[in-house]
This record gives structure tokens, sequence and C-alpha cells, in this order.
């Protein structure tokens, strides 16, 4: 076989794979409303602010409702002093008085 | 048309030979580019779809949520506020927040406890996340046993179990009877952890919460824009570990690169004399040096981003997980949904398939347009 | 007809080590037949050869094809006539390509891929169909004996397979002036003759043939219809000027 042939059999598969997740993820996107309901409902219900992703530390389980203090609450130099810090950098543009 | 297919096709194949010459250094260095291009991808695909879900997930938050700072920490809010607030012109219903957190030492886990509406749940029992059950193996109609203030043991029925569809905003969550929240953090009576606040018209909700600061000094509003800015920004391209990953990326690939970029050899560069003295034109040489560049770079990225995406979306991405987890006991289960679009791609083709191109190509461009004479010669 | 007038080549012009290789050279070389440069080491030969190929410019002179190259290169006027040194590069290398076969002292084949892809190596970019090439190459393989190793890499053939494998490059695009430089340096006397043979039946086949060599077997060889002998870069004896 020559060997254009196999690069074009090759990227031929790979394009279709490609093509059949972009499609997938078009389906899945259609579908997400029933699979975010529990947690949109829960949402609604408890009244939450926060997604559960980083249980590490109290500044981090709830970021929305920290500010850039609240690590210090725990020790003056805490703000590393969870991996999860150097993901969740507390959100901007507070309205308080610096 | 044909012929113009044919040349390509047959440029193709001599760059293929050419680079089966040096079948394991291109294979290997076929293998690392996917690699990175894999991490890159996940990266970016992860972010964006954890963004997503996040501002869709949290539609419901409240409109406003209302603290109160004392010495610059947060504090309890007196529910008195709730009532005052309440009165705002605008302001269709405010409703007390009473929770806060708890570090079980025995797992070194930490769990959020919140107390119900009303007389949602009866005292004496709770409904816990999934990750609270699995992590002290509770199972329904198990007690849960917490300490107090004072160190005395609470113990707790065990309701209900939150199903694994809701991990990702209730995993740690232990949801009990407000009475049973006061006695275990000694909360007084009348005081809440923050204020939930519903407003009627969403784009006034600036205005009442310069209200509110106004008239509560002490407090602090947060709104649910900010709510949802949060989740954008978190994971944002400018924060912490992303660009670490990314900065390292891109130096490893200019590292792979740079073999091709810092010129030709002189036996790559006779070679490209021995092309042209048998009639091959300058063009069919840059045209060879594009493909064989291509063939490594779009093969690369189309297996990266497809293993990115498999990886990500039918595999819950494992290999995230320990970094998002951290030092975490609870970590939620979730599935993603793919929102990745053209943009994404576009940046990800031109941070890992133009480079690498262009560097093959440039460095033979001095060399193809030479005579052949005197590129045999040198 | 090839013809060229008052043709130099310098190297490193304006250097210090400037080296004139061949002067003012003005030679008139016959269609369809065997003209052999004859001269030692130094002497011009290959350069020159490779200013008739279409490798190099001269540094001065003009060189002409009349009524060899193929029609769609025909100059202005239509008469068949075109100036190599004028055209430009594009254009040249199509020439070199259609109109001209080189058979390089050295064979100059690329290392690493097989004999077959060697000898279909020049006819890749003119975007003709792969079976026909393919067809073409296997024949004229077969043809110089060398058919066997169409799929070896050419790095593992003796000095006289290589030398076939370079010939047959040489004619995969049917071209009608086969150029050889110092085609026996590395053969036997037997292989030697053979090649002479060979060059016969290009001749026979209507091709013009050009050949450098400072080996006896060639210049006396029965089949060379002129002997072009040069020193110095210049032409001593022999070639008819225009």
């Amino acid at each position: 076989m020559r060997n254009s042939t196999s690069f074009i059999a090759v990227t031929s598969v790979n394009l279709a794979l490609f093509a059949l997740f972009m499609l997938h993820g078009r389906y899945s996107r259609g579908n997400e409303a029933a699979l975010l309901k529990p947690c949109a409902d829960l949402v609604k219900r408890l009244r939450l602010t926060d997604l559960c992703l980083f249980t590490e530390a109290r500044y981090t389980r709830n970021p929305a409702m920290a500010d850039s203090h609240a690590p210090f609450q725990d020790h003056p130099v805490a703000l590393e002093h969870f991996p999860s810090g150097s993901l969740v950098t507390p959100p901007r543009f507070r309205p308080e008085a610096p | 048309m044909n012929r113009t297919i044919e040349r390509h096709r047959h440029i193709i194949d001599f760059a293929l030979s050419s680079l089966l010459r040096r079948k394991g250094k291109n294979l290997s260095l076929l293998a690392v580019y996917v690699l990175i291009v894999f991490m890159i991808g996940s990266v970016m695909f992860f972010i964006q779809a954890l963004k997503r879900e996040a501002a869709l997930i949290l539609q419901g938050a409240p409109d406003m949520v209302v603290q109160r700072l004392v010495a610059g920490r947060q504090d309890l809010i007196p529910v008195g506020y709730g009532d005052k607030i309440g009165a705002i012109r605008g302001v269709s219903g405010v409703r007390p927040r009473l929770w806060g957190y708890y570090y079980d030492p025995a797992v070194g886990a930490n769990y959020t406890l919140m107390a119900a509406d009303g007389d949602r749940q009866a005292p004496g029992t709770a409904v816990i996340g999934s990750g609270v059950a699995a992590t002290r193996r509770l199972a329904q109609g198990d007690f849960l046993t917490l300490r107090d203030y004072s160190g005395e043991p609470v113990l707790l029925e065990v309701a209900g179990i939150m199903p694994y569809a809701s991990d990702l905003v209730a995993a740690d969550l232990i949801v009990m009877a407000e009475s049973d929240l006061r006695a275990l953090f000694n909360l007084p009576g009348g005081s809440a952890t923050d204020l939930a606040v519903a407003v009627r018209n969403p784009r006034e909700l600036a205005t009442i919460a310069a209200k509110i600061a106004r008239q509560f000094p002490d407090t602090r509003p947060i709104l649910k824009s900010e709510i949802l800015r949060t989740y954008d920004s978190i994971f944002d391209w400018r924060g912490g570990m992303v660009v670490v990953l990314l900065a390292v990326a891109v130096l490893s690939f200019v590292i792979f690169a740079w073999d091709k970029a810092t010129g030709l050899s002189a036996e790559e560069r006779k070679e490209i004399g021995i092309l042209k003295s048998i009639g091959w034109e300058t063009g069919d040489v840059l045209l060879l040096k594009f493909w064989e560049g291509t063939v490594i770079s779009l093969s690369a990225f189309l297996a990266g981003v497809i293993l990115a995406y498999g990886h990500l979306f039918f595999f819950s991405a494992p290999l995230f997980e320990h970094a998002l987890k951290g030092w975490a006991v609870i970590y939620p289960r979730f599935r993603l949904t793919p929102a990745i679009d053209a943009y994404q791609l576009a940046v990800l083709f031109v941070l890992t398939v133009v480079p690498y191109t262009v560097a093959t190509i440039i460095p033979s461009w001095q060399a193809a347009t030479v005579d052949p004479d005197a590129a045999m010669r040198s | 007809m090839i013809e060229l007038v008052q043709v130099s080549k310098s190297f490193n012009a304006g250097k210090a080590n400037q080296f004139t290789a061949v002067r003012e050279v003005s030679l008139a070389i016959a269609p369809g037949r065997v003209t052999v440069l004859k001269g030692p080491s130094g002497s011009g030969k290959t350069t020159l050869l490779t200013l008739i190929g279409c490798m190099a410019r001269p540094t001065s002179g003009r060189i002409v094809l009349r009524g060899i190259a193929p029609a769609s290169f025909a100059g202005p006027d239509g008469t068949g006539e075109i100036e190599i040194t004028s055209l430009p590069e594009r254009f040249l290398t199509g020439i070199r390509r259609t109109t001209f076969g080189f058979i390089f002292q050295q064979f100059n084949l690329v290392r690493g891929i097989t004999v077959l892809e060697n000898v279909m190596l020049p006819a890749y970019p003119t975007g003709e169909a792969h079976g026909s090439v393919r067809r073409r190459a296997m024949e004229l393989l077969e043809l110089f004996n060398v058919g066997r190793h169409a799929s070896a890499p050419v790095d593992r053939l003796s000095g006289g397979e290589a030398q076939r494998v370079a010939i047959a490059r040489a004619l995969i695009n049917d071209p009608a002036i086969v150029i050889a430089d110092e085609p026996t340096a590395h053969l036997d006397t037997g292989l030697s003759r053979e090649f002479m043979e060979i060059a016969g039946s290009f001749k026979a086949a209507g091709k013009t043939i050009l050949i450098a060599s400072h080996d006896p077997i060639v210049f006396d060889s029965p089949l060379a219809d002129a002997v072009v002998e040069m020193r110095d870069g210049r032409v001593t004896r022999g070639g008819s000027a225009p």
C-alpha cells in the first residue's frame, strides 16, 4: 500500500472519530438538563451558592462566599495552605472598602 | 485536479518514506506530541465544561446573599436585619440561611452542615450527601455521631442519603433540623449565618444592594452575578496551575521544534540539492517540508484531541481527579457534559500544529532556493 | 542541438579565492550523437555539464537549446529555440525535468529509501498517475538488470548496481538529452564496456548523449561520435564552434 494511502486512511479515521465526538457533544448538551436536574433542584431548595468541588478547607469550599481575607482567618500565610488554593483564587470585584 | 492530487500524494509518499528512515526518533516525537496535545486539550475542555456546568447548576442560586462583617471577618447576622431588608422596595423575600462547617478528625474530612427550612427535617434526623455516607460508611437508618461545641456527642439518625447525581453540590452536606444545628454549634436564637434575598426585578439588584449596604454598613451583599462569575474565573487562564501547565507544555514543545528550527544538517541540504537536480522545483521542495511537518502535527493534534475527549467525557477525567481533590477527603462524583467550541479547537490548533509545521518549513526555505549545483557541492 | 556561446563560470566571484572553472567556452553539440568531454580532473568538464544540464547559471555567455526541448517550451518565435540562460528558475526546472537526465559521478541517490522510489522520484512533482510511473520505473530497472532489487534500500547495492539505478532514474521522464559525469569511475573494465553499450542503445533511441570522462574506454570507444578536449576550463581541441 502506498504511504500516502495509509496516511489518508489513518487521518480519515481520525477525522471521522473527531466528527463523531463533536456530534456526541452536541447530543449530550441537548440532554444535559435532565442530568443536571438533581443538582439544580437542590440549589433552589436549599438556596446553595457553591459547587462541592473543593472540600479541603473552609475557604475553598465556598469560594463564592469567601474573600481574600477568609484564608487568613485560619493562619497568616494560609493562602496556599491547601493544594486547591492554587487552583481557586478568591473572586475579585468586592464592593466593600479595602 | 487529478494531477494536483497525485502530485500531493506522491510528495506525501516521499515525506513518509523520509520520516520512516528515522522510525524510532519520529515515532517517539509523535508520541510526545500527542501527549502534549492531550494534556493541553484535556485542561482546556475540562475547564470549559466545568464552567458551563457551574453556570447552569447555579442558575437557581439566591439573587443576593447578605453577610455581616465584624472586625473584617464574617460573623453571624441578626435575623432582624432580614425583616428590615424585606421592607425595602423591590425585595420579594428574605430567608435566613443557617449553615456552617464541621471538621471530622476521625476521617480528616470537612462537612457542610445546613439547617432545613421550617419543619422539613425532623429533629434528631438528618439527610446526608453521598460523600459523607461513603466516608463514614453510613446507610439509611444508621446513626451519625457528631460532637457539639462542648465536645459532647450528638446522634442523628440518617433519614436519607442524597443521590450521586446531586454530588456536585451536595456530596459533603448534612441537612438537619434548625434546632439541632443551633444546639450543635451553640448558635444564639435570632441569628443566622447569612440571609438569602430574593428580588423581583433582577436589574434592580445593584441598587437594592447599595441600599442594604447603606442601611447596614456592617453587611456585605453578594450578588448572584458575582456568585456565577466566581466560577467563571475560577479556572481562568491566568490562574494558578493552568498557566504553569501550559507554560511547561509550550516550552517542551519548543525543545522538540528546536531540532528542526536550528537549521538543516549538511546531509539534508545535500538531499535538497539532489531533489532539485532531478527536477524538483523550489515549490516542490517546500511542499515536501510542509507535508513532513503536517503529517506529524496533524496526526498528533487529532489523536491528542480524541484522547482528551475520551478521557474527559467517557472516563470522567480520572487524571484530573487527583489535582482537583488535593488533600480533600470528600470528592464529588460527576459526569461532565462536553462543551467544546470552535474557538477552543482553533486556539489549540494554533498553539500546537502551526509552530511545528512552520519550524519544519522555514529552515528549508533558503536551501530550497539555492542552485542545485551549489547545494550538492556544499 | 545544444549551442554554447562564450560561456564562463566563476565561483566566489570578487573574493580572494575566486576560481574560474570554465573560460569562454563556445561549443556546438550535435543532436542524436554521443559527445565525450575529455580532460584531466579540474579541467572544468563537470562544471560545463552542470551548466548545460540547467543546474547552475553561467557567469557570462549564453546556452541555447535548439529543436530538442519539448514543444511546450518553444520560444516566442516558435522556432523551438530556447535560451536556457535567460529563463526564470521555474521554467528552468521544468526543462531540467523533462529534457535532461543526469547521471552523477557520485550517483547521488537518496539514501534510506528503496531503489524503486529513487527511480520514481523525478516524476513525483509532475502529478502523473502513480501506476504508470511505477510501471515505467520497473521496466527500466528490468532493462538494466536490477529489477530484483526494486524493494531494497539503495544503501545495500554494489557500485555497479547503484550506477544502473542512477541510469534508470535519469531515464524515468524519457529525456531527450542524457548527461553522464565520469560514469565509469567506479566500474571495472567489463562494466565500463557495458555502460558504453547502454549509451549506444540510447543513441539508437534518438537521444543525445553527453559524457565527461578521462577513461580511455569511453573516449576511445567507437561509439563516441565527437570528442572535445578540455584543459583548464578551455576547449583545446574538437567540438565545432557555432
